[in-house]
């Protein structure tokens, strides 16, 4: 979902995992964990810790809430993430990442 | 990333593109892309004639690959997009073909009432239609199905929601493939699609989705307007929505399975996008059987607006829905692979048809229409923007000989989503809808500046091009007089 969320009532912590090998990949499936979370359970993440993304895992730490849906503005709804044009590549001070999202 | 296309696009005939096959190493067939010399300057505009390319190098791919009118940019496969693929030649199944939203399609219900009788209510029936048919982001159905009920909605396909109310008997034989795809699995659907379909069956959602209200501006076939009840100046209602999350999840689940599948068989694929199984192998089966499952799933759930919107002309025109003359035209399916039988070099072969942003078009006498029409060919349903028109055609017997039973599905983009936010600046679409005649509600910030006429091409262009063809024959032309998006 894009749009100004609002989130309301109690945080809940979960680690999310992937493993593979193909890092743009990895960070895919992780983006289209969080349109999962929304969409079947109207959550949205409100913070996140990193603790491993290499070229075999990534593993998060979010922390979620509910979508406040009365108080929050939606712009598009989010079908899939795409693998179009999928792209990881470094910068000088840090990553690109190229992510097409079907709306 | 929209560049445009420079590869050779040779003119067959005033309707026909030739991109040969020694254009690009691995393609198979020729791709040839349906337009006229208008269409054919928009279409080079973005890479999509490069994607009828790639599809070409499918195993398996039989004769052609296609492109409609309406041909866009997509992920893998354009929009506007038709392949065959023939098992028994090692032919695959691509999920690409068919799209994230499986079994997206359109339906229509004709009425018996007047535009100039609904004129007056025509505020008024916008406002409880939008009230009544949940559309928009987080907006559930009425009905919250169980597992159980789910996997037996996705086996039996709209007859299911038939039978528990929402929907008339005579509803089934006018729904293609009678509303259920035989061979559908919903036991290979996961547990993550389930939850995403158990509160969305009988919804809208949004992006270019849309219940229209509509009338009958002009009849171009006077026989085949008959059989279907159309009458010019009668109002009709026409519905375009699919499978909802439930679908994308399936798609998504699927794409995931088969990321190494290709290398798995020794295919070489252009596009990542394009990945793909065997028809016969156990995960091209598999795909198969989940995409009928979500494929039913969306006839219900259009089957469910079909019954909301009943009720609520029902409740705006105080009288029943029969009495209004609320039958189902025809619902189509632009957004689906169907075995389907086809003439390949004089013999008929199963092959698998690939439809994405494309609809099927069977002509006269095909075995799979309803008695109604055997005689004229299937309805195909041609919805435009919201501001011009739509058009109802009849698939033509050469749909059979050089489409594979297909025609377009639609106006198809002109525009990206951004430049049609960005254009409207400044202004207010809906009061230009409005002035146009058209009542318009949507749930989104911006679902009206994105969906704005502008950004499509026009639906007339395109349908022509087809009817030049002699793929699908013109039938009616609807002018939109009301709207809900989500």
């Amino acid at each position: 979902m894009i749009g100004e969320l609002v989130a309301c009532g109690d945080a809940t912590s979960s680690e999310i995992c992937f493993q593979g090998d193909d890092p743009a990949i990895l960070l895919r499936d992780y983006l289209q964990e969080l349109l999962v979370l929304f969409d079947r359970d109207a959550r949205m993440v409100t913070s996140l810790e990193v603790q491993c993304f290499d070229d075999s895992q990534l593993k998060v730490v979010i922390q979620t809430n509910a979508v406040d849906m009365n108080r929050s503005i939606f712009h598009h709804e989010v079908k899939a993430v795409t693998y179009h044009e999928l792209d990881i590549k470094p910068i000088d001070d840090g990553w690109e990442a190229t992510i097409i999202l079907d709306i | 990333m929209k560049q445009s296309f420079t590869g050779p696009l040779e003119r067959i005939d005033a309707t026909r593109w030739r991109i040969p096959k020694s254009y690009k190493p691995g393609m198979r067939v020729d791709g040839i892309i349906y337009a006229d010399d208008a269409l054919i300057a928009a279409i080079r505009q973005d890479k999509s004639p490069e994607q009828v390319a790639n599809v070409a190098t499918l195993p398996g791919i039989v004769k052609y690959s296609l492109a409609m009118p309406d041909i866009h940019w997509g992920y893998g496969f354009c929009i506007g997009g038709v392949c065959a693929t023939d098992p028994a030649q090692g032919g695959v199944i691509s999920p690409g073909g068919v799209g994230y939203d499986i079994n997206c399609g359109v339906r229509l219900i004709n009425t018996n009432i007047s535009i100039n009788d609904a004129q007056p209510r025509m505020e008024k029936l916008v406002e409880q239609l939008f009230r009544t048919v949940p559309c928009g982001v987080g907006r559930g159905g009425m009905i919250k199905f169980s597992t159980k009920e789910l996997r037996q909605l996705m086996t039996e396909g709209s007859r299911y929601v038939v039978n528990q109310g929402y929907g008339w008997d005579s509803d089934i034989e006018v729904t293609e493939a009678n509303g259920c795809i035989a061979d559908a699995r919903p036991d290979y659907v996961s547990t993550t699609a389930l939850q995403r379909g158990m509160k969305q069956c009988g919804t809208l959602g949004s992006g270019n989705h849309f219940m229209e209200v509509q009338y009958v501006e002009r009849i171009d076939d006077p026989k085949a307007a008959s059989a279907m009840g159309l009458v010019e100046g009668n109002v009709t209602v026409m519905i375009h929505s699919g499978s909802r999350g439930l679908g994308y999840q399936v798609c998504d689940d699927h794409l995931k399975e088969l990321r190494d599948v290709p290398r798995k068989y020794g295919i070489d694929l252009p596009d990542k996008q394009l990945v793909c199984a065997p028809i016969e192998s156990p995960e091209g089966s598999k795909y198969l059987g989940a995409m009928g499952a979500a494929a039913n799933y969306a006839w219900c759930n259009r089957q469910i607006m079909t019954y909301l919107a009943r009720q609520v002309f029902s409740e705006i025109f105080e009288q029943p829905a029969e009495r209004l003359g609320m039958h189902l035209i025809y619902d189509v399916a632009h957004n689906i692979a169907k075995m389907e039988k086809y003439d390949v070099d004089g013999k008929m072969k199963p092959l698998c048809v690939h439809r994405k942003g494309a609809t099927r078009a069977f002509p006269p006498n095909h075995p799979e229409l309803p008695d109604r029409y055997k005689f004229i060919g299937q309805p195909v349903l041609v919805p435009g923007d919201m501001g011009r028109a739509s058009y109802v055609l009849v698939g033509q017997p050469g749909s059979m000989e050089h489409t594979f039973g297909s025609s377009c599905h639609g106006a198809g983009r002109r525009m990206s989503r951004g430049a049609a936010i960005r254009a409207s600046k400044g202004r207010s679409i809906r009061q230009e809808l409005l002035d146009c005649g058209v009542i318009a509600r949507a749930r989104g910030r911006t679902g009206l500046e994105e969906e704005q006429p502008d950004a499509y091409k026009d639906v007339m262009q395109v349908v022509d091009v087809l009817h030049k063809a002699a793929i699908s024959r013109k039938v009616a032309k609807l002018k939109p007089v009301g709207v809900i998006k989500g």
